[in-house]
């Protein structure tokens, strides 16, 4: 246990705020949580502000901007643990797919003064700037796993976090395969577990939000995948919201290269 | 219980159904959901998927309408009955802890469902007989389990199909229905022959108060049964698989699957016999109360072989072979059965296709068969048949070979390694090894150490006495195929080895290197130095040694240890087997160990006191063995330390 | 200590002007601050600063098939997922002339709704109350009125679990595919859900009597107001594009009366009406605009409140319409549920074309546009993606300006703070306005 009342902050970078909202969304929880915790920085749900230091520190978002590789240094300086939550924090989110490109062309396809907009070439996991003492995975984080993190902090246990692929948790669900049965293209067996399944439950295949699991044998399902269908197709399946997991950035560069090919150029720049 | 059996027709198949339901049983059984076959709750019999079929192959699977009026088309659903007998989920215990410390622990009681299983395939049925060893068979039980099972009925039916993937006919388990059902039923075009297994399903059969089947129905329920049995064929070989795989555990093919394997655990999820688990923990805020909960887990994830300091099993290649000998090798030292009923799930469910029977095949192929005849072993101690002395050839000074022609021909079946009791009248019985069959022949090398066995060798030809046998435990030579073979004997130790020596030079291309390392007193104390020119020219490398040379010895003189520093086999998996004084034998074993040859293929042959040769008298017991009956051939691993020791 | 409330940033004079600066907006999604500045009782500027960092949502689903796109522009917001995923699926369906099952259009509706009562619930009762009531947020206002919040979390599971049933999860739902769904629910599936949402039913129109009692600054300004407009929807999926004085085009036509354009004084992209008149979206406006086709129990709670016309011109009533659609929007899923059959297929088979793939539908914050290029491959080549706030933004900037002069004589900091209400009033969703960066109002 970390203190009676541990010190939470919850701030974010570049993202969707899908994963901080998850705290509010764990709704029949959300008042026991805040009387157990004290939830000194969260500029999402109060007007209260604290600087920490954070006992607790939840971190959504990728590093996109030069403010923000600067910000997280200064947040890992002032926070006891670390927690970076959401695929995002942990991977670099979908955004990330502009680390293959020439991010001042992407700029200037969504802002006409292009120069104004302060932003890093690429997007990337907090973890490739400070270190990490926790992870939560997912696009979005699953409330059953922040429960499981807050209430192993309380208890001064590790959180239980499968390393397990999707598979496990659909077949205990008692889903049939949807890949084998229905030939629709599932990365459930190279994606860990947490979402319950989601996917293939609804009737389509993993793609992959909770990123890679341990042991994630990427190339073996891609070769059998692409054995029905084309490789273009299958890069695309890892170039999701995960696509800068190690385990991915092969096919995902290369689907990143053709969806580049599919942008209409603007007038070649001067040279 | 063909007699018993009575015949349901199709439009009846609901009143077998509302029996069921009686008493407010629920039933359960193949229906369509959402486009998927899955184990659930059928009110009648329009909710069974009549008219369907399924096209499996691995990594493959369609459900195909095939118009028919077929009940029970469909094999195995995705996911076994293992769900209502052992669901992926299942409440454990509650803990607590009081704010003043005090803790306490609540089991969770069974409270299982009455069900019954309507539509069971065989492979399921069995499967739910290997669970219930698991689970129920002691010391140990799962009362969860336990409970659920006691509460269900199970109507099983037989396969008239085989799907591509189904191999229940190799591993003995269908795809007729044999055991550990209450009623079973075959499918015929109009309805159904049903029989029954136990005393509830004699009940429901009883009020059904069926017809009795007519011949052709029985006809036809065995032919379509029989059809699909000869749509399998033999796909996997069980003889000696559990060794073969053990054998196999470096093998490169490991690492080559685990290119392949997602590690996803999927077999292990559609496995009607996994039963691998892991308590999860659901603990309040502040840690007051947890739920403990037991979940399907699967050896191919990652945590499930972890500690602290790492991962036992951090690779793929790890986890697969973990998976395989356990169910075709492990489970059978665990279980005393195959931890696999051939359902095929595993196979068609594999996300990347990876099949089982391939692997297996690649990684433990099935001991090529030598051609020979089936054991026979002589039933009791009064079986006495008569032999005829045909020749007697001198060997050594004090040692030699009767040729004898039995009367009974079921003499002749001698394996190599068995031995016969010889019988001359007012004379000890002798256990003598066999050291050739041959011309209607059977061969027994004496040496003249007392009474009986002087005037054995002293007998002429044309003489009679008395034969009882064969007898004992021969050598397993099948372990040795496609491996290099070390023969070690000494002394009159070369005699129980000259059947493998026979034998495996008449199937000299199914071995690698062979060879023989025999030591003798003197140069005049060995035996059948006539031959083994000749076997030197068929391809064994004959290695001699004596203690003490004489005059005109040129080889080496010293132990038979000393041939082993020989360097052209122990490089490679081999097969050892050895005979001599058991002095000799530590330590030709100790060497042999040494040089890497595995115990599981090191095989001796043990002398004790015999008397009645059938496990009888008592007099060879060593440990756990009658070394007549359980030996007198014995792998060094069957044996452990027993071996060696003094006083056993 | 952190247990005050955070004083603005920065209350600076220098000389005669006066700044009122608040570094990180709170109880708002994504990252924006105020800055406002004025002199001799004028305000020269107002600006909202976005600096949310860019993320570039219309380069990245370049190349991607619509069912990607689908699950992509759902992460453009947490809060309001299904918006995006409904102009998208709406915007291709169309290009792709694709005719869904009358039962899956119905599911959608039943989508939303899901949506809007969590996001409704989310901003009257955990962002917006506290405002009235003096709160720095939920927590501090669930220790006196903890029933009222308890019932402001009631209602957003309802939500949530009513958008997880249809799509798996609340944030980021995963079943809308070009066609319909991945998977459309059994009746069973929802009948608990029916029973749960009569309750919500009770809770909701309980929320707009106390949220009509929440006393407002008071305010005063005529705003056009710009909506979806159905004959026999309320404004959600379907309708024409209409505003309070006459502008009206198909869903698919948004570019016809609005674009988007830099201004000189800006280093962003806004949406404006082509006749460069500020417009407000969201709740206020579709209540006003659609307000014919709200289900009777929505138009019964609006009518006890009798605030219908402070609607239109106090944009902290904004409040009072949330709450009304959140009756709306529980009253109308209780009707699709009782009136659904599950569809034999969940979804019907379609053929990409190449063209331009147009839509806009009601996000709870208001009309959100998508507009797709798809090429002969099928794959996406352009994208723009309007989302409300950049639309609302600036009628922020317009009330700012003309709310200020009213608070320049409160203390600064309780000034700020109406300021920052104020902006709160929009529920503005600074994540989703993925390219506009900063606002500058200069009405000096």
């Amino acid at each position: 246990m970390i203190s009676d009342r541990p010190r939470v902050g919850v701030v974010k970078l570049a993202s969707c705020d899908g994963c901080q909202l998850t705290l509010l969304d764990l709704e029949d929880q959300l008042l026991p949580i805040v009387g157990r915790f004290d939830l000194i920085e969260f500029p999402e749900a109060t007007s209260l502000r604290s600087a920490g230091p954070y006992d607790v520190l939840l971190v959504e978002g990728a590093v996109s901007t030069p403010e923000q590789a600067e910000e997280i240094v200064q947040l890992r300086a002032r926070s006891r643990l670390l927690v970076s939550i959401g695929a995002c924090a942990t991977a670099g989110g979908i955004q990330a797919l502009r680390n293959w490109t020439d991010e001042p062309d992407w700029r200037a396809t969504v802002y006409p003064e292009a120069e104004w907009i302060e932003s890093l070439a690429t997007a990337t996991p907090v973890s490739e700037h400070v270190s990490v003492d926790a992870e939560l995975r997912g696009c979005p984080i699953a409330p059953g796993q922040l429960l499981e993190l807050l209430t192993a902090l309380r208890i001064g246990r590790r959180p239980q976090l499968p390393a397990e692929s999707v598979c496990l948790a659909c077949k205990r669900r008692g889903n049939e395969c949807v890949l084998v049965a229905r030939g629709i293209p599932c990365l459930g067996p190279v994606t860990v577990a947490g979402c319950g399944a989601l996917c293939p439950t609804f009737g389509r295949g993993c793609y992959a939000c909770f990123g890679p699991r341990e042991e994630a044998n990427v190339s073996a399902l891609h070769d059998w995948l692409a054995a029905d269908r084309s490789t273009e197709e299958v890069d695309r399946l890892f170039a999701g919201f995960t696509a800068w997991s190690p385990p991915f950035r092969e096919p995902a560069a290369r689907a990143v290269a053709v969806a580049e090919t599919h942008h209409p150029r603007k007038d070649e720049p001067d040279a | 219980m063909v007699t018993d059996a009575g015949f349901l027709p199709r439009a009846d198949l609901d009143r077998l159904i509302g029996l069921l339901r009686e008493g407010g049983r629920t039933v359960i059984g193949p229906t369509l959901d959402d486009g998927a076959l899955v184990y659930a709750e059928i009110g009648s019999a329009d909710d069974l998927p009549t008219g369907w079929t399924d096209d499996a192959a691995p990594g493959r699977y369609r459900l195909v309408r095939d118009g028919s009026e077929r009940t029970f088309g469909l094999g195995p659903p995705p996911q076994g009955l293992k769900r209502y007998t052992f669901p992926s989920r299942a409440p454990l215990a509650v803990a607590e802890r009081t704010a003043d410390g005090a803790v306490s622990f609540t089991a969770a009681i069974p409270d299982p469902p009455r069900l019954a299983f309507l539509g069971v395939r065989p492979c399921e049925v069995a499967a739910m007989l290997v669970q219930d060893r698991v689970l129920a068979g002691g010391p140990f039980v799962d009362e969860d389990y336990r409970a659920r099972r006691q509460a269900s009925l199970v109507v099983a039916v037989a396969c008239t199909r085989s799907g591509s993937t189904c191999f229940c006919a190799s591993m003995g388990t269908g795809p007729e229905v044999t055991a550990g059902h209450d009623l079973a039923m075959t499918e015929l075009d109009d309805g159904f022959v049903v029989s029954a297994g136990s005393r509830a399903g004699e009940q429901l059969l009883a009020r059904l108060a069926l017809p009795a089947i007519t011949p052709d129905q029985h006809a036809a329920a065995t032919a379509a049964v029989a059809g699909a049995r000869a749509a399998q064929g033999r796909q996997v070989v069980t003889t000696g698989l559990r060794d073969r795989l053990m054998d196999q555990l470096d093998h490169p093919r490991w690492a080559e699957v685990a290119e392949r394997c997602l590690a996803c655990a999927n077999c292990t999820m559609v496995c009607p016999t996994c039963f691998c688990t892991s308590t999860t923990l659901d603990s309040d805020l502040d840690g007051a109360a947890t739920r403990m909960e037991r979940r399907w887990d699967s050896c191919f994830t990652g945590d499930f072989a972890r500690v602290a300091g790492g991962n036992f099993r951090p690779r793929r290649q790890d986890r697969y072979r973990q998976w395989l000998t356990h169910k075709f090798a492990t489970w059978v030292d665990q279980f005393d059965s195959f931890g696999c009923v051939g359902c095929g799930r595993c196979i068609t469910w594999c996300p990347v296709g990876i099949d089982v029977r391939e692997e297996l095949a690649a990684i433990a192929p099935p001991y090529e068969e030598l051609p020979m005849a089936a054991p026979v072993v002589a039933g009791s101690t009064s079986a006495y048949s008569t032999a005829v002395v045909r020749s007697v050839a001198p060997e050594t000074a004090d040692t030699s070979t009767l040729a004898l022609v039995p009367s009974d021909d079921a003499l002749l079946a001698a394996r190599p390694g068995q031995f016969v009791m010889v019988e001359q009248p007012g004379f000890p019985a002798l256990p003598i090894s066999v050291s050739r069959v041959a011309d209607g022949a059977l061969w027994l090398t004496i040496r003249a150490a007392g009474p009986a066995t002087t005037a054995a060798i002293a007998l002429r030809p044309g003489a009679q006495l008395g034969l009882r046998g064969p007898l004992g435990r021969g050598w397993d030579i099948q372990r040795a195929v496609g491996r290099d073979v070390v023969i070690v004997a000494g002394g009159i130790g070369l005699a129980p080895v000259r059947p493998i020596i026979d034998t495996v030079l008449r199937d000299r291309e199914k071995f690698r290197h062979v060879i023989l390392a025999y030591g003798a007193r003197t140069p005049a104390d060995r035996l059948y130095v006539s031959e083994m020119a000749d076997w030197a020219d068929r391809g064994m490398v004959v290695t001699e040694i004596v203690d003490r040379a004489g005059p005109d010895w040129l080889g080496r003189v010293g132990v038979v240890t000393h041939l082993l520093d020989q360097r052209d086999w122990h490089d490679r998996p081999a097969t050892a087997f050895v005979v001599g004084p058991e002095r000799m034998m530590e330590a030709t074993v100790a060497t042999l160990a040494e040089r890497g040859v595995p115990r599981e293929r090191i095989f001796v042959s043990l002398e004790r006191h015999m008397q009645c040769g059938i496990g009888l008298c008592g007099h060879c017991q060593m440990g756990p063995f009658f070394v007549c009956r359980d030996g007198p051939c014995f792998a060094m691993s069957e044996l452990g330390d027993l071996f060696g020791r003094e006083g056993i | 200590m952190h247990e005050v409330e955070a004083a603005p940033e920065a209350v600076t004079e220098v000389g005669d002007v006066t700044r009122f600066a608040v570094k990180q907006l709170t109880r708002v999604e994504g990252e924006g601050r105020l800055d406002l500045a004025v002199r001799d009782g004028v305000v020269t500027q107002a600006h909202l600063e976005i600096f949310e960092a860019p993320r570039y949502f219309e380069r990245i689903v370049v190349g991607r098939t619509p069912d990607e796109v689908i699950d992509i522009v759902a992460r453009i917001c947490g809060i309001c997922p299904v918006a995006y995923q409904m102009s998208a699926v709406h915007a291709f369906e169309d290009l792709f002339g694709v005719a869904v099952d009358p039962q899956i259009r119905a599911l959608r509706r039943l989508f939303y709704c899901g949506e809007w009562i969590e996001s409704h619930a989310l901003h009257v009762y955990l962002l917006h109350a506290p405002d009235f009531l003096g709160y720095p947020s939920a927590i501090e206002l669930a220790a006196d009125h903890g029933p009222v919040v308890e019932r402001g979390l009631r209602l957003k599971k309802v939500g949530n679990d009513l958008v997880s049933l249809l799509g798996g999860r609340p944030i980021h739902p995963v079943s809308v595919r070009v066609g319909g769904f991945s998977r459309a629910p059994r009746r069973a599936e929802l009948e608990p859900m029916r029973a749960r949402l009569a309750d919500a039913l009770l809770e909701a129109r309980e929320t707009v009597r106390w949220v009509a009692g929440l006393e407002p600054p008071p305010y005063d300004r005529v705003p056009r107001l710009v909506s979806l407009v159905h004959p026999t929807e309320y404004p959600m999926n379907d309708g024409r594009i209409r505003s309070s004085d006459g502008i009206d085009v198909a869903p698919s036509a948004w570019t016809e009366a609005f674009e988007e354009q830099q201004v000189p004084w800006s280093n962003a992209l806004q949406a404006r009406a082509r006749d460069g008149v500020p417009y407000l979206l969201g709740p206020t406006a579709r209540v006003v605009l659609g307000g014919s086709t709200l289900h009777p129990e929505a138009a019964a709670a609006l009518a006890e409140t009798g605030l219908g016309d402070e609607l239109q011109t106090n944009v902290f009533r904004s409040i009072v319409a949330r709450g009304v659609e959140l009756v709306h929007a529980i009253a109308e899923a209780i009707d699709i549920i009782d009136a659904y059959r599950r569809p034999s297929e969940p979804k019907v088979a379609w053929e990409a074309r190449p063209g331009v793939a147009a839509w806009a539908t009601e996000a709870p914050r208001g009309l959100l546009f998508h507009r797709y290029e798809v090429n002969e491959a099928g794959l996406v080549s352009r994208a723009q993606i309007v989302p409300p706030t950049s639309q609302n933004q600036r009628a922020i900037e317009h009330d700012l300006a003309t709310f200020a002069p009213s608070v320049l004589e409160l203390p600064h900091e309780e000034a700020t703070h109406r300021l920052e209400q104020l902006i709160r009033s929009y529920d503005p969703c600074i994540s989703c306005a993925t390219h506009f960066l900063e606002l500058k109002v200069d009405e000096g």
